[in-house]
């Protein structure tokens, strides 16, 4: 019980680096993008290669693997950015089905028993789940914070400007292109180093794992959360991890078919969706210089104001 | 947020009531897990060998259980993927305390199941997952024993056989195949490839395919115009029905060779005109003994009519031998059950004499199946002896 | 068999393959055009059309019946019925898990869609079992040989029935009435409520057509498809590609998009003289080189932005 609910964490763990990567994309700049499947593949590769391969170590693989996951970004991103909505949508959804044809198409095995990650002579083993969730958490920390500074920083507010008008932010001087291809290419960086930590702790690493649902999934949580709101994909990425293994963790599964696991996990989708159309936690309406005290905050966070909520666009 | 955190709250209360109320531990039963894809596209496998495990379970219950103790099959769903299945291992490892675990149906999960279960000092026996790799899984635990082993022959066992059959028994030298981009059947095709042309033939045409698709004409008419004296098909039993059918569509008359993903007998009902003159290798029978008929006729009779695949079949000894090891053991303990399920000698299962080798993988003979119609006809088991194939009975 | 003949058959499947992702991709588009949002459950709207239709067709037919008359009705009476019921089906979805969110988040529907998509098709390998079943075909089915090409009944009947729905479609949203106020409502919803137009009816019919018309496509594809619980997934999305690549919203465009992705994925590997298991790259790849040239689609509107 108390082991799933660690395994749990660790799933979420790397779907909240996935949806802070989305988000960056989707939430700031405003560019429906379907293709992190692509870049979580992109990573898990690269830690998988490196590591059993070449035998290099886990914490190079990191770096090597947001590198390339961003440069994929890049080259993705150069041509298809001029696409708008849907059709970018489209253009990257087919990226994402490409990486993962190609990969299936090099082997489709993938790899195996890859090299496990230590830190310090410790090894990260599957079954110590708790030093996964260290190990994941804080990195979800870093990127929450980075992000979070990233929102409040030049570039960050140039990407809004970009996602709320863009004929209004090119008028201001700001450069749209330069904008959206940065926030891509750190979109997808972050989405390498998820796949990095999957493959760390999977250590098996699959091309039908990267399917297009999972990019799906990446969006939803972002939608789930609440769209340009850092705290909210990461609780995003939590609550659509713990539906759907509730079934699981309880022991449900034991009394229930398969099937209808899935319809729960469906049913929930819609309902929470119906209940809080703008994600569980909104957009983020602190972003623009926020005047209040820490202890104000606070305050706000627990005790929600009266407000009413204006859906952004997409 | 209030009511976000609320909800949230309220779900914990339920789960942790729920787990209350589940959690009491029942001596009396020994749980065994099965870990395969029950939902999403490749959910027909994993349902037909969970179901066989079921069958296999209720009828040593029924005959009174082991010791006096009840077995219980826990079937847990791994979506066909690698996460998911490790989900899966988790819940039946940590929370149920699964002596054993039969499955998972894929490679791919099977690779990181069995990595798990070799540190975790868990048996696990694969019904379906060929891959060489998946035995090749170093043993992690502190003793160094083996805890993975199989029931399905791996690629090279039966890729080796039926190339042998194809060229000297069938007397082919020109080959074509047409496989699916998957460890199972890309493994087969490629194996039986090497064997067929050491022995001097030649595979004329190789086209591939993703498991899924329904489009095989454009290989289909590559194939033709190569000229092949038969087509190796080595693909799941969708896959394969489309195959024969635009094959025929196509007027292409040259006859087709398969594998044991073929023994389902799925294909009469999706391909029935189709199937006559295929040769496929599959699992030997045991001639003389009634335990395959028997085992196909209980599941037909629980299933509402459906029948097993070889697959599921390979699943229903997996679950007799982890009972067979358990009854010996006479307790959960999973290293004892470890020592008597490698143990196990000549058992004697729907699938004939069935033994493990050192690493886990099947030591078996192969069947050899000629289609008439739409009824298979067993020619006999085969083996490879000193680089010739043999027939054993 | 010379080169050319040999393309002349992969461009005949190719066409069979490409007239069912049009039929779906028209359901799409639809949907699209007035409401801006991609219905993921689609696909699966597609899957009980398929079961539904073989459910009524076997029930009217028996198990194994010959080709013959009686098996042609009876095989368009299944297509009615299915078209009937996934209609409904499509006007309940939208009304209790889309309507809700009409003036939410554009991206809101989607998660909801997923939702539906995972009910829909899980429901359905709940009820009916996980295995793949066949459609018999109901007339006979031996290829007709022009030369070196071989071509099937069902290859010839699936197109002609497509093109039949398209011209009907097309008929219906040009010359009638109805047809009219849908083109208003995908132009500005609010004014053509204030024009009178009941836009809650118009995207309620909407997706009765597009779902009927999903229907149809389920059944043609089952011949080659089969029929099974997750046969609307990589459909639908091949069938949404198709969409988008014609220019969404535009029900030409929709055909053009589908048989090009259909001819395509016959043709593009050989080509190429790359792996077959390759296809999806080079189809998804010419896609992507259309909308580099084409932003909006091959027939997509070019909108211009306002400020």
């Amino acid at each position: 019980m108390l082991n799933f609910f660690q395994l749990i964490l660790i799933y979420a763990g790397i779907y909240a680096l996935m949806a802070i990567g989305q988000n960056c994309i989707t939430g700031y700049t405003g560019m429906l993008s379907l293709c992190h499947a692509g870049f979580l593949c992109i990573g898990s590769y690269v830690t998988a290669i490196m590591c059993k391969t070449f035998g290099f170590s886990f914490w190079l693989s990191l770096p090597v693997a947001a590198i390339v996951a961003g440069l994929v970004g890049l080259l993705i991103g150069i041509p298809t950015l001029r696409l708008k909505g849907d059709y970018l949508c489209i253009a990257t959804l087919g990226l994402g089905e490409i990486i993962r044809n190609v990969a299936t198409n090099l082997n489709p095995v993938g790899y195996n028993s890859i090299p496990r990650a230590t830190l310090f002579g410790y090894q990260f083993a599957s079954r110590n789940k708790f030093a996964f969730i260290l190990l994941i958490w804080f990195f979800v920390l870093v990127f929450y914070v980075l992000f979070q500074q990233l929102a409040h920083s030049r570039l960050g507010r140039a990407m809004v400007a970009v996602r709320e008008d863009e004929v209004a932010a090119q008028s201001n001087g700001i450069n749209v292109t330069k904008y959206k291809i940065s926030s891509f290419v750190l979109g997808a960086a972050v989405g390498g180093i998820a796949g990095c930590f999957q493959t760390a702790y999977t250590l098996t690493v699959q091309p039908a794992s990267f399917t297009f649902m999972v990019s799906v999934m990446v969006l939803c949580t972002v939608v789930l959360g609440g769209m340009g709101n850092a705290k909210a994909v990461i609780l995003g990425a939590f609550i659509i991890q713990f539906i759907s293994y509730f079934p699981q963790l309880t022991g449900l599964t034991n009394i229930i078919p398969a099937q209808a696991k899935q319809i729960i996990y469906g049913l929930l989708l819609v309902i929470m969706m119906l209940c809080r159309p703008q994600g569980i936690l909104g957009r983020d309406r602190y972003r623009y210089g926020d005047p209040r005290t820490r202890k104000e905050k606070l305050h706000d966070f627990f005790v929600r104001p009266k407000r009413s909520v204006k859906g952004g666009k997409a | 947020m209030r009511k976000a955190i609320a909800i949230i709250l309220a779900a914990f209360v339920c789960i942790a009531a729920v787990a209350a109320g589940g959690a009491s531990e029942d001596s009396n039963t020994y749980k065994i897990g099965f870990i395969g894809p029950l939902t999403g596209d490749n959910a027909n496998y994993g349902i037909r060998c969970s179901n066989a495990a079921k069958l296999a379970i209720s009828e040593i219950n029924a005959a009174g259980g082991i010791d006096g103790k009840q077995l219980e099959l826990i079937a847990e769903d791994s979506e066909g993927t690698v996460d998911k299945a490790l989900a899966s291992y988790e819940k039946l490892a940590y929370s149920d305390n699964v002596c054993a675990i039969v499955g998972p149906v894929f490679t791919s999960p099977a690779l990181a199941v069995a990595q798990r279960c070799q540190e975790d000092g868990i048996v696990m026996i694969s019904p379906s997952a060929t891959h060489k790799d998946v035995t090749a899984q170093p043993a992690s635990n502190p003793e160094g024993l083996n805890y993975v082993f199989r029931t399905v022959p791996s690629d090279a066992l039966q890729s080796d056989v039926a190339a042998h059959y194809f060229y000297e028994v069938m007397g082919y030298r020109n080959l074509a195949s047409l496989y699916a981009m998957n460890d199972y059947s890309q493994g087969l095709a490629l194996g039986m490839k090497d064997t067929f042309e050491k022995l001097g033939g030649k595979v004329v045409a190789e086209e591939t395919c993703m498991v899924g698709d329904k489009d095989f004409r454009t290989q289909l008419t590559q194939i033709r115009s190569a000229n092949p004296e038969a087509i190796y098909i080595p693909n799941y039993t969708v896959e394969d029905a489309q195959i024969l059918e635009q094959a025929a569509q196509l007027g292409i008359t040259v006859p087709f060779l398969s594998s044991d993903g073929f023994s389902d007998p799925e294909i009469y009902n999706l391909a029935p005109d189709y199937t006559d003159g295929v040769i496929y290798v599959g699992p030997a029978q045991a001639e003389a003994s009634t335990i395959l008929s028997d085992f196909q006729a209980a599941y037909g009779a629980m299933y509402n009519g459906d029948a097993p695949d070889s697959f599921a079949t390979n699943s229903y000894d997996a679950t007799y031998i982890i009972a067979g090891a358990l009854d010996r053991a006479g307790s959960a303990d999973r290293q004892l059950i470890r020592d008597e399920v490698a143990a196990t000698k000549d058992f004697q299962g729907a699938n004939g004499t069935l033994n493990f080798a050192e690493n886990g993988d099947l030591v078996a003979s192969q069947g050899v199946y000629h289609v008439d119609g739409i009824t298979p006809s067993y020619v006999g088991s085969f083996q490879i002896v000193d680089g010739h194939i043999v027939q054993v009975d | 068999m010379d080169t050319v003949a040999l393309y002349m058959q992969y461009i005949v499947n190719g066409l069979t393959l490409g007239a069912i992702y049009s039929l779906i991709a028209l359901g799409y588009t639809m949907v699209y055009g007035i409401l801006k949002f991609i219905n993921f459950a689609h696909g699966d709207i597609l899957m009980v059309g398929a079961f539904i239709g073989l459910l009524v067709y076997t029930a009217l037919t028996g198990e194994a019946a010959d080709p013959g008359a009686w098996t042609i009705i009876a095989f368009f009476i299944a297509m009615l019925v299915s078209m009937v019921a996934c209609a409904l089906l499509g006007m309940l979805i939208e009304r209790v898990a889309y309507k809700p969110l009409r003036n939410a988040n554009r991206l809101a529907p989607l998660l909801s869609a997923i939702g539906v998509s995972f009910i829909l098709s899980n429901g359905a390998a709940w009820i009916f079992g996980t295995q793949s079943r066949r459609f018999p075909y109901p007339f006979a089915n031996d290829p007709i040989r022009i030369g070196a090409i071989a071509i099937t009944p069902h290859q010839i009947v699936v197109v002609l029935v497509s093109v039949l729905m398209m011209v009907l479609l097309t008929f219906f949203v040009n010359k009638t009435r109805m047809g009219k106020a849908m083109r208003a409502a995908s132009l500005d919803q609010a004014t053509s409520m204030l024009m009178g137009i009941n836009v809650n009816r118009v995207i309620s019919l909407t997706f009765a057509i597009g779902s009927a018309l999903a229907a149809v496509g389920g059944i043609l594809a089952s011949f080659d498809f089969r029929v099974y619980p997750s046969m609307g997934t990589m459909t639908g999305l091949k069938a949404f590609v198709a969409a988008v690549i014609g220019g969404i919203g535009n029900i030409q465009g929709a055909m053009l998009g589908g048989v090009l992705l259909g001819i395509l994925e016959a043709v593009g590997a050989p080509l190429l003289h790359i792996p077959n298991s390759m296809r999806d790259t080079v189809a998804f790849a010419v896609l992507i080189i259309v909308l580099l040239v084409k932003p909006d689609g091959i027939l997509g509107k070019n909108e211009r932005e306002k400020v």
